[in-house]
């Protein structure tokens, strides 16, 4: 869940407080942006870093087909324009945001004077709409298009549309949690009636004896798993947060590692449709990873913006719909280790076994200006309990460091 | 645009109101719905009025194939379904809406006891979202699909979708009126990009001596006519409005109309391309139709919610959707004759040649109960100049006669002009 104590949302006996900031304050008057400026040195540094083993592994590792190159480029170039056009809303957005009373205080900061600033939530909206543009620019210019791969790739748009959809109905109207729980559910229902793919499983060598076939057909049963698998994605990003920069760093790192990933599989194959279903995760991992760094570089600490659920179940979406659409779940579910070790670290308190506060966070010190593990079950506290009391800013990094090492 | 004074929007000054009901206000913390119950009866006699034709022309009139009968069927039964899952979420709905202060005050009825109560907006998202679920299950149930109908269909829930989120967003954060104009163009491009079919028009026989060709590629004018007709549906829904009633009931009136029409179409054809098109027009218009009949419940006169510019945008581009992927958006525009009107009276002050004022309603008189019409170009105020003062409830009432007169008129040249003009 969004750790932002939100003074619009309500409370749980149902009262209302004040949202709209009161008319003597001035930044919803001025006409220069209410937030800071983005920190771009940050994206730079990442962008470099990462640009390496991209191009080494387009150009020079392996050697896969112009067509293919060609596509990966030009939704490359697109993704790269989808970045400067988030840039460049975000702030606008903010305005809007802040006018509706679309805003929280940030929590580990309370005590100090940013604790009492209003921090614009639900930018993931944005990004979200963004990326649904490029996503549906970019087939015009796919040059490797078919039919099936047409089907299939709406069916993603139309899933991905209608998680945003969801996620801003739920930051606006506040939904309960209990039907937070199947929103993915039902956004994954247009890729789950498109998917016209493979519903076998391969089983591991070791337990061929055991199962007494090679390969499963598992039906609707694999279809149940691509619903779940929908739900956990989103899910699990929303609760291992609660950091300047957490939700959509993960979302950078577990992307980049997803990108990775397809292309090592295209190079290394030679079957065309399994080339086919990696460069359609390509297709849709590069505005999502492009538009993320866009929104990170406000959201990163400081941060002059918050994500909301929008963010967190847009992205998950995504790379839900990527895995499954690319044939490569079971590798994006390792890629996931961090957010299911937080599950699982959580499953005490989320199923009431143990008392559930509203909020897991961990405890901050407005004088050392460190935050201390709280005994909540989260990846967050458990980290701090291990490791001592940590800066925010460190801690995110060290946070996002273990989510690197699991990529590799 | 939504006549309805907003309370929670911003002036163009830029200054905030209080959006939230103070909290003494009993309502939030109430457990039964904080809005009246919906008005079945009007439901009930426009489905009793409507099944006549329909079940006629399904049943009796034509001789339809069974698998495309049993689609449309399952289809309806769905949409029922959908009627009644809307009809339940809507009150639920409003008072999640009313707790983040998405409310107006009805302008219509100022100076009354009515004209003080908060009345929840943006219930078009039920709608919408109940829309989405319904024709994503249909897939499951299509008996007559293939592979080009199924990405025209997933394109078509994409833009539906994404028009449904650009609406909701718009009503949420207000975003200015030229950005309004665009959103649809945003919204339809997946139906661009997944339109495979036909760019070329049919000549009015007419006219063929002149253009000296029977059949005309246009190319990707036509798709940029596709984009317009988009912006057009939405935003003169949009604008033919600012009465209890007014948006949903023309949508229901021409969602009909359009059913009507492609069970004629398919009927009276042979072609089964021709037909497969009609009969994907009418798997997207009966879950609309039915959806809008549940919302139209709680919102024909007196309004119990309001439905923002999620709804009308919604609906818009679903009959521009379907009007696209149907080949049939020529018949669609006629249906759409009293909204052109409206668009062509509207445009001195849209255009900005004549004063155009923030709400274009008639005046109401708390004393009579009637409404009077002022001198801004709608036709709201067109009718009521001509056809002297009425109470709201009588002029909606009129005016959805007038469109339903329109599409009768419709039908009638259709029936006429056959042969000579195709």
């Amino acid at each position: 869940m969004a750790a932002r104590k939100r003074t619009s949302a309500t409370t749980a006996a149902g009262t209302d407080t004040k949202p709209s900031p009161p008319q003597t304050q001035e930044t919803n008057t001025q006409i220069d942006p209410p937030i800071s400026p983005p920190k771009k040195g940050i994206i730079l540094k990442f962008c470099i870093f990462f640009s390496i083993p991209y191009f080494y592994l387009l150009y020079q590792h392996y050697k896969i087909e112009e067509d293919l190159k060609r596509s990966i480029l030009v939704n490359a170039a697109l993704s790269v324009a989808g970045f400067f056009v988030t840039l460049r809303m975000i702030p606008v957005a903010s305005r809007y945001v802040l006018k509706r009373g679309l805003f929280g205080f940030d929590i580990n900061k309370k005590g100090t004077h940013e604790g009492t600033v209003k921090v614009p939530e639900s930018l993931g909206i944005v990004v979200g709409i963004v990326f649904l543009v490029l996503a549906i620019l970019f087939q015009y210019f796919n040059f490797t298009a078919d039919s099936n791969w047409l089907v299939e790739y709406n069916a993603a748009l139309a899933s991905i549309c209608f998680m945003i959809l969801l996620g801003f109905v739920d930051d606006v109207l506040d939904v309960p949690w209990r039907v937070k729980l199947i929103l993915p559910s039902i956004a994954a229902l247009p890729l789950l009636m498109a998917y016209a793919g493979n519903t076998t499983i391969i089983i591991p060598k070791p337990l061929v004896s055991y199962v007494g076939q090679e390969v499963l057909d598992l039906g609707w049963v694999y279809k149940l798993y691509m619903g779940l698998l929908a739900v956990f994605c989103t899910n699990s990003i929303n609760i291992h947060a609660g950091l300047n920069g957490l939700e959509v760093g993960q979302t950078v790192v577990i992307a980049s590692a997803i990108l990775i990933h397809n292309l090592m599989q295209i190079g290394a194959s030679s079957d065309p449709e399994y080339k086919q279903a990696h460069a359609f995760s390509i297709y849709l991992v590069q505005p999502l990873l492009a538009t993320s760094l866009a929104l990170l570089s406000y959201n990163w600490y400081p941060s002059s913006v918050f994500v909301g659920d929008t963010y967190t179940y847009f992205a998950g979406m995504t790379m839900a719909v990527v895995g499954i659409l690319g044939h490569y779940s079971e590798t994006l579910l390792i890629f996931f280790l961090p957010q299911v070790l937080n599950f699982l670290l959580s499953l005490p308190q989320l199923s009431g076994y143990v008392k559930c506060p509203r909020h897991r966070l961990p405890r901050f010190n407005p004088e050392t200006g460190l935050l201390t593990g709280t005994r909540d079950g989260t990846l967050v506290n458990f980290y701090l309990r291990i490791f001592g009391p940590k800066s925010e800013k460190l801690l995110c990094i060290h946070l996002l460091l273990v989510q690197v090492d699991q990529e590799g």
